[in-house]
């Protein structure tokens, strides 16, 4: 037996690892580049955001001094049918506009992902509507969903179909709505048609090898290689229909019967029309939970249908 | 001569305009000369008369030409009152919050530029809001204490603003000054702007609803037009009767129902048959699901159920107001209802009192007013423009010589009644005020959004069928029942 000194056990240093000089740079043009930003959300945000935390728990019109009320706007929430039918109508308009959308613009882009000619041209047209202003649309739209004359209508009376009010009955109203959010598809459609450009060849020349058919490789390598990207724009997508606002003002005010009285809406009419900002501030905070906690299943659900290339899986 | 020419003479010579108008409105449309030639020939003159007239008007030859329909110097009497404030020493400014149509608002520069002429140290700024922007814009301004010194208040919210303290009472100017009869103004024209025994708006216009109609649908169909002998079931009668046809060519005979949405709603359609919506003034009382207003509304809704007025798809993507489209026999409009129908409409109409019910004979009275805000900085300066601006001399430059309407001030109706662009029975207008048939009681509580809010989507499923009339009315009552709770206090 040899007293041999025992090996020292080196351990890996704690925190960051230190940078080298690529990528310090890196690091500084992520922060300029982010800056702009940063410094827009402090300057127009931030005091905004905190300081309407302050007003939910007071009864303020906003024309006078607040008093403080504690958790009071909170409770009342519980007691609010109109609260729960807002509520309902934006998850019902967010689930609907990003369910549909995503198919829509998936399929799209996936359409305009060929190799033909004038591909480009196709794209742009695509494209196009999401470049057009919210209040234009919603005209636009009223139009095209007009009972007596409208496009949709004349088309279904030529199959012997006679079209419902779309925005004027109370069934009908929120349908119309999510149908008309089809036409911004084209700004996820974008983002699709970049994630399939990089996918590799490579795995699709793997998958004929292996025998398999245009679905199975659809299926088993596109939906997998664009999972981060559906991902993605569903989140998004949700958080901005839940936060839906001016198409839904314009075009129905929130009527018939509060069919399309939309979370937005809601906290407006609270706290512009019945100087109840308090009210509204605490709307408002239930809102950013409510899209936190559904964000927060997303991810949770993410883990067992998004693929990371590279990605390491315990 | 062009097509173009001879349509837009006939509707110049249509609203009377004099051969200045017409010019400037060549003008402004960048007519070249040959075309305004063949536009002052249409309205019987001759190319090198308009030309004589522009040059003999210096200032409008060496002006750019206005924007307004109305001519800068017409309906100025000169007759602006002498105020007991002192005028400011120092140049200053003052800024007005508006919300007129781009027409109007014109006419409001005008104003704004000669009443500057009158007041060289006094910078008048008029900011201009579009209605549905109005109310956030100033809510803000005012949580931010950056209010204008001056601001345009509608009935609807002028008691939740005073209570909340963001104007200051006039009593102590009006009490300075000689020539400020407030016994001059419309007893209604002042309810909404009084609170606490003081005063803290000066009302611009308060007027009843009219009922608009369209003579030449009334012609042919061989009807005579409506007239003081009407009561409502006569009004039922004819509405019905001249309803007609189908699709885009249908013609109906009413333009709108009652809906408790509409916090005017009661003194047309209840008050005439002895119903009631809240009990006014207090609004603390709901009694729209008694017999009475049951029978009532039930009564209108049989207009529905005939075809007589538009449904909400009929109403889509429609201007307001809608009767000025054509396809509408008869309406219920404010006289502030006026301009739009006299630019857009191609027909011939005019202006009835809203017919008598059975048991009284009501229509809703309502208006606006202008107040200065806590935040002016200048509060003897905005003084001076209100005690102008609100004078008789202003109303008539503003509200009455333009056809606008409805003046609150009784002094300045002579001029309305004679105005160009007024309608022929505008003393219909006038009547219905002095005759006590226009009402304030119409729901101007602080809880009066909140309960049209509540009461609007429930009726929408009597207008879509889906509820029936006692159904929603007991509903309704529900709603609204706690919150005017508040006002029993």
């Amino acid at each position: 037996m040899t007293n041999a000194q025992p090996t020292p056990i080196t351990t890996p240093p704690k925190g960051k690892p230190k940078l080298g000089g690529m990528a310090r740079k890196e690091e500084r043009s992520f922060y300029l580049f982010i800056l702009p930003w940063i410094i827009g959300f402090l300057l127009f945000d931030a005091g905004a955001i905190i300081a309407s935390f302050g007003i939910s728990f007071t009864n303020w019109s906003a024309l006078s001094a607040p008093s403080y009320v504690g958790t009071l706007n909170y409770s009342r929430l519980i007691a609010d049918s109109v609260f729960y039918k807002a509520m309902g109508n934006s998850l019902y308009y967010g689930l609907g506009s990003v369910g549909l959308g995503t198919i829509v613009s998936f399929l799209l882009a996936l359409l305009l992902n060929q190799n033909v000619w004038g591909m480009s041209l196709f794209r742009t047209i695509f494209y196009l509507p999401s470049v057009v202003s919210g209040i234009a649309v919603a005209i636009l739209w009223i139009m095209i969903l007009h009972q007596d004359f409208g496009l949709i209508n004349s088309f279904l009376a030529w199959f012997g179909i006679k079209g419902p009010g779309w925005l004027v009955q109370p069934q009908w109203a929120m349908p119309s709505l999510i149908l008309m959010s089809l036409w911004s598809a084209g700004g996820s459609m974008v983002i699709y048609l970049a994630g399939l450009q990089s996918v590799p060849t490579h795995l699709y020349e793997a998958a004929e090898i292996d025998g398999a058919d245009t679905f199975q490789k659809f299926w088993t390598v596109t939906v997998p290689m664009m999972s981060p990207v559906i991902l993605y724009n569903l989140i998004v997508g949700f958080i901005a229909s839940i936060q839906g606002f001016v198409t839904v003002y314009v075009m129905t005010n929130g009527g018939p019967a509060n069919a399309t009285l939309v979370y937005g809406l809601y906290i407006y009419r609270t706290a512009f029309i019945n100087f109840q900002m308090g009210y509204a501030s605490a709307l408002a905070w239930v809102l950013l939970v409510v899209i936190i906690l559904i964000t927060v299943v997303q991810f949770i659900v993410a883990r067992y249908w998004v693929y990371y290339e590279g990605d390491l899986k315990s | 001569m062009g097509k173009h020419e001879e349509e837009l003479a006939r509707e110049l010579q249509r609203r009377g305009m004099s051969r200045r108008d017409v010019l400037r409105i060549g003008l402004r449309m960048g007519l070249g000369a040959a075309s305004m030639g063949l536009l002052l020939a249409a309205c019987g003159q001759t190319a090198s008369e308009p030309a004589k007239d522009a040059a003999a008007d210096g200032e409008a030859a060496a002006e750019p030409a206005s924007e307004s329909i109305f001519d800068i110097t017409a309906g100025d009497t000169g007759a602006w009152p002498k105020s007991a404030i002192a005028e400011p020493g120092d140049k200053i400014e003052i800024s007005v919050g508006h919300t007129w149509d781009a027409v109007f608002f014109e006419r409001q520069l005008q104003f704004d530029k000669l009443f500057m002429q009158r007041h060289p140290n006094i910078t008048v700024k008029a900011e201009n809001t579009p209605w549905g922007e109005y109310r956030q814009k100033y809510t803000a301004a005012a949580a931010g204490n950056a209010m204008p010194d001056i601001l345009y208040t509608q009935f609807s919210w002028a008691q939740e603003t005073i209570r909340s303290g963001l104007y200051i009472a006039l009593d102590d100017y009006i009490a300075k000054e000689k020539d400020f009869n407030l016994g001059d103004f419309t007893k209604p024209s002042l309810v909404s702007y009084q609170y606490d025994g003081k005063l803290w708006g000066i009302p611009y216009d308060e007027g009843p609803g009219n009922l608009y109609y369209n003579k030449d649908l009334f012609d042919a169909a061989g009807e005579a037009y409506p007239d003081d002998s009407w009561d409502l079931e006569k009004l039922k009668a004819v509405a019905i009767k001249m309803t007609k046809g189908e699709g885009p060519d249908k013609i109906f005979g009413l333009g709108e129902l009652p809906s408790p949405g509409d916090s005017l709603m009661a003194p047309n359609y209840l008050f005439p048959f002895g119903a009631q919506y809240l009990s006014e003034p207090k609004e603390d009382e709901c009694l729209i699901n008694k017999p009475e207003a049951v029978t009532a509304m039930e009564w209108w809704e049989e207009l529905r159920a005939k075809g007589a007025v538009p449904s909400p798809a009929d109403l889509q993507n429609v201007a307001w107001p809608a009767f000025q489209f054509g396809k509408i026999a008869m309406t219920l409009q404010g006289s502030w209802a006026t301009p739009p129908i006299q630019a857009g409409s191609k027909f011939k109409w005019d202006i009835a009192k809203w017919p008598k019910g059975p048991k009284v004979h009501t229509t809703f009275s309502a208006g606006s007013a202008y107040m200065i805000t806590r935040d002016s900085k200048n509060v003897d300066a905005a003084w001076l423009y209100m005690n102008e601006y609100l004078s008789t001399a202003g109303q008539t430059y503003m509200w009455a010589s333009t056809g606008r309407g409805s003046p609150s001030r009784l002094s300045a109706w002579p001029a309305y009644l004679g105005s160009k662009f007024a309608p022929a029975g505008a003393k219909n207008v006038e009547e219905a005020m002095s005759q006590g048939i226009g009402t304030h009681d119409i729901l101007d509580q602080p809880t009066g959004p909140r309960v049209t809010q509540a009461a609007g989507p429930i009726w929408d499923l009597v207008v879509a069928g889906q509820k029936s009339v006692k159904d929603a009315l007991d509903e309704i009552f529900a709603a609204v029942d706690p919150i005017i709770a508040e006002n029993r206090m």
